[in-house]
């Protein structure tokens, strides 16, 4: 049991480390293009732009950041649950929070035949937990217990919050490398300042292509290990892997459902196809595995 | 020259100086906060306590017109119904607690015996109720170890040990968790 208990500490641990060394990954690509365009035009220029795309991201994502839950909520159409009708759901969550000591979430339920769940919220105090149809219907008590398990924990490790520095950050990095090409496009007739910038322009162009692409394959990458790291997370809370391992099982039998693209990276597992490296989930077969280590 | 040895020197100092001093307060902070976190939790188990000992009336009353000749078990349980709620300390009440619900866990094998009695929707509610409770309090004690752990962990490494002593802190025990007893249930007919 000692050794068990080590093992899903550490995977929170290693996820935890990892998310944050790829945050740094793309500061670091969001400094680069900041010296690349300054030495390819006035650095005034740089100070400018950044300001534009600082504001504007930070008031797009705030804005959606601050509502995630309500939003969230409302383009699946959930409806809050009964605490008489719905008593499992209810005794489940309130169990896990005695374990973990946070707050009781409000709790909803979205009408879908297949087996998934999302949590969202910007803290536990302000947070919600969803679950689809399908899950109170086809998942016995342990297995729903080990899905709320893994949604409460993304609430425990503020996931949410995380997630979104990340977006404005790729939001960041899209604006600037947008402006800046733009900005040379316009630029191409004013031959005065090629002769100083010339290799670092080329640099900047390159940069400004790749980085929207990178960063967010960082993002991707970022939300693959948080969704590792709630598994684990999870276990710490219900002592045992084996719920939320059979209910990943069933999952895996689960059609497509129809969300938009702004939701699913919140799901369980995730709710449309993609290909692989632009997969906000990992693999359900690797999940499982990793959860049976523990 | 010995001028700048000197300058760096003493910014050397003051950093660690105010490094020390900073350790001086996280240390009882955290000690306070996690001590904090134990009496939160213990109140917690309190509380999961006080509700199943709330349901038993309700139970005794829609057990005892089925189950007519059972008189010891139902009085094994209103009595430690009574012990738990006249218990002082936590330690008494989670001894207290673990034999009423030991008392009720016998309550519900006897009355698989009486299928009329396992029909009634009241019954069936406590049942429910009572289960979920049992889940609510293990999972209370199972946080209250964690806080234990956590602060045993903080007072009894180094440098920790050196503040706790300091300040006063001693290491704290973990509450029992009882293995679920399996052992025959006698039925008196």
């Amino acid at each position: 049991m000692e050794q068990a208990r080590l093992s899903f500490y550490d995977e929170i641990r290693k996820n935890k480390i990892y998310s944050v060394l790829l945050m740094f990954v793309v500061f670091i690509i969001l400094i680069a293009i900041g010296y690349a365009i300054s030495y390819a035009f006035d650095p005034s220029y740089l100070f400018f732009i950044l300001v534009i795309s600082i504001i504007i991201s930070i008031l797009y994502v705030w804005i959606g950041y601050y509502n995630s839950a309500s939003i969230s909520l409302s383009s699946v159409n959930a409806k809050p649950a009964n605490p008489r009708e719905n008593r499992m759901f209810y005794d489940l969550v309130e169990g896990l929070t005695l374990a973990s000591g946070l707050p009781m979430p409000k709790l909803y339920i979205m009408n879908n035949p297949q087996i998934n769940a999302f949590a969202s919220g910007r803290d536990p105090k302000n947070a919600v937990v969803c679950l689809t149809t399908g899950a109170l219907e086809k998942l016995n008590k342990q297995e729903l217990e080990g899905v709320l398990s893994h949604e409460l924990s993304h609430i425990a490790n503020y996931d949410i919050r995380f997630m979104t520095l990340a977006a404005v950050l790729v939001g960041m990095i899209a604006i600037i490398s947008e402006m800046f090409l733009r900005s040379l496009w316009m630029q191409s007739n004013n031959s005065d300042d090629n002769k100083n910038g010339g290799i670092f322009l080329i640099i900047g162009i390159v940069l400004a292509i790749l980085a929207p692409i990178l960063v967010q394959l960082v993002q991707l990458a970022i939300s693959r290990k948080r969704e590792f790291a709630a598994d684990a997370s999870g276990v710490r809370f219900t002592r045992t892997p084996t719920g939320l391992i059979n209910a990943l099982t069933k999952i895996k039998s689960n059609s497509e459902m129809k969300v938009s693209g702004a939701v699913s990276p919140l799901f369980l597992a995730k709710p449309n196809r993609a290909m692989n490296l632009f997969e906000t989930h990992p693999p359900i077969e690797v999940r499982i595995e990793r959860l049976r280590k523990m | 020259m010995i001028y700048i040895i000197m300058t760096v020197f003493l910014w050397v100092l003051g950093g660690v100086v105010v490094i020390i001093a900073l350790a001086f307060f996280s240390y009882y902070n955290r000690f306070v906060s996690l001590t904090n976190q134990i009496e939160n939790s213990l109140s917690q188990i309190d509380v999961q306590l006080k509700k199943r000992a709330d349901l038993v009336p309700n139970l005794v009353s829609s057990v005892k017109g089925y189950m007519k000749h059972e008189k010891s078990i139902i009085d094994s349980v209103t009595d430690a119904r009574k012990a738990l709620v006249g218990a002082k300390d936590i330690s008494g009440k989670v001894r207290a607690g673990d034999k009423l619900q030991d008392a009720i866990g016998r309550l519900f094998a006897i009355a698989e015996n009486y299928p009329n009695l396992k029909a009634n929707e009241n019954f069936l509610q406590l049942q429910q109720e009572l289960s979920a409770i049992e889940d609510k309090i293990a999972y209370s004690r199972q946080y209250y170890n964690d806080g234990i752990m956590s602060y045993n962990n903080s007072t009894t490494t180094v440098p920790g040990m050196w503040f706790a002593s300091l300040y006063g802190f001693q290491k704290k025990d973990y509450l029992h968790i009882p293995d679920k007893q399996r052992e025959p249930v006698k039925v008196e007919f």
